[in-house]
């Protein structure tokens, strides 16, 4: 069964005097269980818009969603979903214990687990000293890792997180990239927005493009990289000179240029292909709009 | 829902505009004094005085808990994190009004019990010509957190609708107001005086009778201060009128936020 199954999915905000945003243009999108999933695209490209749609908050203009099966109308949906909101907030009167005391009997967990999974995920997440203050005094970055506490606590099998590794220091991101590829180890399906496409290069085993509300293209991060070769850097020592050079040529004058040298007498060290990064495979297909 | 319920609770008591209420129950240590100005009737004007002071109370309460609670939390987008949770709409929005009635009714103990303290204390140095009917005083404390309580169900129904606590907070003072008076225009139609008016104003009036919460019918308080007693057909028909009305205001409301987006 599919994690996350999108099928169709369109969303048409209507604002006053009869504007209208086209937020979702016909979305089609399938995770399948235990895979890490990126979401890329830029500001305003509808990301947030499929993640509140996935999580129930806002209904589709057309099109359907279901998570592990079960239509997202339903609360039921949820169930099996640790949500990580874009910028979060959370009631900011409580502190993080008591907060993840309020979730955890939300997922119905049974007092003694939660009282040890809530240490666990406050330890992990480096809020334990925090814990009993109110989050009316968190600062940004600990209100965020408050939302990964909580979309952690109860052992989901699937978590879909809005910007995950947003708001926090670099010691925070790497531990959000740590935390995903545990998950991935455990089996589990994550699905996450962001703008960042290192974050995607390190943890994703897939990644889409979304721009304008349409998704662009469905890619396997490891193709992307051996697909995209855009040349090659070609190193040789040249006849009568003792130190290497390198040159660079395109993938189609590489046989033409490769057999020049050898004519002439070159000593050929290495040819390594250069590969298109995930950040220009982006910018290009953002850039094609 | 219960769980629901008891962080509205712990919100509710963490809040500035509870502690800033709160200071309000301060006025009941001036009442014994106020009272005795009056030389005459002086555990009567005790009595007024005392639930005058807990109507106002409660009333500050349910029109700013009742039209900010669930405005803020879709204002300072609480409702992501909570609403992303398995949670059905109208559970959420029943605990809420849950946590905030239960409050209402603990503030009316408290209330109750200063009302009890600040009324025998003057009893005791002016002995009042008629007993006191403590019972009397007891069930229309009741009734005034019945009717508060029916103000923040209308006050729910205004938030499940609105992006601003503008409607919530006006709107809910408006009918508060036309509810505690549709039953005299009711009675003023119906008397001779009345059938002077069109028939059009007559209509409309009955039908604002029949639609908005009719808040005299809970007003005991004539019964408490003059020891007059309270006919039990007459309050059980008014309790029977509380549910019904708060089950078809909160239905609606969560009707509403069910069908709202939360974007
Ligand atoms: N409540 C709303 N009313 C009207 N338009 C909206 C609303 N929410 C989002 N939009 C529009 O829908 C589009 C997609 O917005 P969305 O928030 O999904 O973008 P995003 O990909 O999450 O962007 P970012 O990277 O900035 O978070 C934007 O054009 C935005 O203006
Ligand atoms: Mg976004």
């Amino acid at each position: 069964m599919s994690a996350v199954s999108i099928h169709g999915l369109s969303k048409i905000f209507k604002g006053k005097r009869g504007t209208k945003v086209v937020a979702l243009r016909n979305l089609d999108l399938e995770i399948g269980a235990g895979e890490i999933f990126g979401f890329l695209g830029p500001n305003g490209a509808g990301k947030s818009t499929t993640i509140k749609t996935l999580m129930g908050l806002i209904t589709p203009t057309s099109g359907r969603a279901l998570i592990m099966g079960k239509d997202v109308s339903s609360p039921e949906a949820r169930r099996h979903v640790g949500f990580l909101p874009e910028n979060p907030a959370f009631y900011d009167y409580l502190s993080a214990a008591e907060y993840l005391t309020f979730v955890g009997r939300i997922f119905k967990m049974e007092a003694p687990q939660l009282e040890r999974k809530s240490e666990e995920v406050l330890k992990l997440l480096d809020l334990w000293d925090a814990r009993k203050r109110l989050m009316r005094g968190y600062s940004k970055g600990m209100v965020q890792r408050v939302g990964l506490a909580q979309a952690l606590l109860h052992d989901p099998d699937v978590y879909i997180l809005d910007e995950p590794m947003s708001g926090l220091d670099p010691i925070g991101r790497t531990l959000v990239k740590e935390i995903i590829q545990d998950l991935k180890q455990r089996g589990k399906s994550v699905f996450f927005s962001t703008h960042i496409t290192s974050d995607v290069e390190s943890v994703c085993d897939r990644v889409g493009v979304i721009v304008k509300g349409e998704m662009k293209c469905v890619r396997r991060v490891d193709e992307i990289a051996d697909g995209g070769i855009t040349g090659y850097e070609v190193r040789h020592i040249a006849t009568g000179s003792d130190s290497p050079e390198s040159i660079t040529v395109s993938t189609s004058d590489l046989p033409a240029i490769l057999s020049e040298l050898q004519s002439a007498g070159s000593h050929i060290l290495v040819v390594e292909p250069i590969r298109k990064n995930l950040e220009e495979f982006f910018v290009d297909i953002v850039r094609q709009e | 829902m219960k769980n629901v319920a008891i962080v509205t609770l712990k919100g509710i008591f963490r809040d500035r505009i509870f502690h800033g209420i709160l200071v309000n129950v301060a006025f009941f240590v001036l009442i014994p004094s106020i009272a005795t100005l009056s030389m005459r009737q002086v555990t009567e004007l005790s009595l007024t005085l005392s639930l005058s002071l807990v109507s106002f109370i409660l009333l500050l309460l349910s029109i700013f808990l009742g039209g900010t609670l669930l405005w803020k939390d879709i204002e300072r987008r609480y409702t992501y994190s909570v609403l992303g949770l398995p949670l059905t709409r109208g559970r959420y929005l029943l605990g809420k009004f849950a946590g905030t009635a239960i409050f209402t009714l603990f503030v009316s103990i408290v209330l109750g019990v200063a009302t009890y303290l600040v009324v025998s204390w003057v009893s005791i140095i002016y002995p009042p010509e008629r007993a006191i009917l403590w019972g009397n005083l007891t069930v229309c404390i009741l009734f005034e957190a019945l009717k508060y309580i029916l103000v923040i169900a209308v006050a729910f129904l205004f938030s499940s609708v609105s992006t601003s606590f503008f409607l919530p907070v006006f709107g809910t003072i408006s009918i508060f107001l036309a509810g505690n008076v549709t039953q005299q225009v009711y009675e003023y139609i119906h008397s001779a005086s009345g059938s002077a008016l069109s028939p059009l104003v007559c209509q409309v009036a009955v039908g604002l009778y029949y639609i908005l919460p009719n808040f005299s019918a809970f007003d005991l308080k004539v019964n408490a201060i003059y020891g007059i007693p309270i006919s039990l057909s007459g309050t059980l028909l008014t309790f029977v009128y509380f549910v019904l009305y708060a089950a078809i205001v909160l239905g609606l409301a969560v009707l509403v936020l069910s069908r709202r987006e939360m974007r």
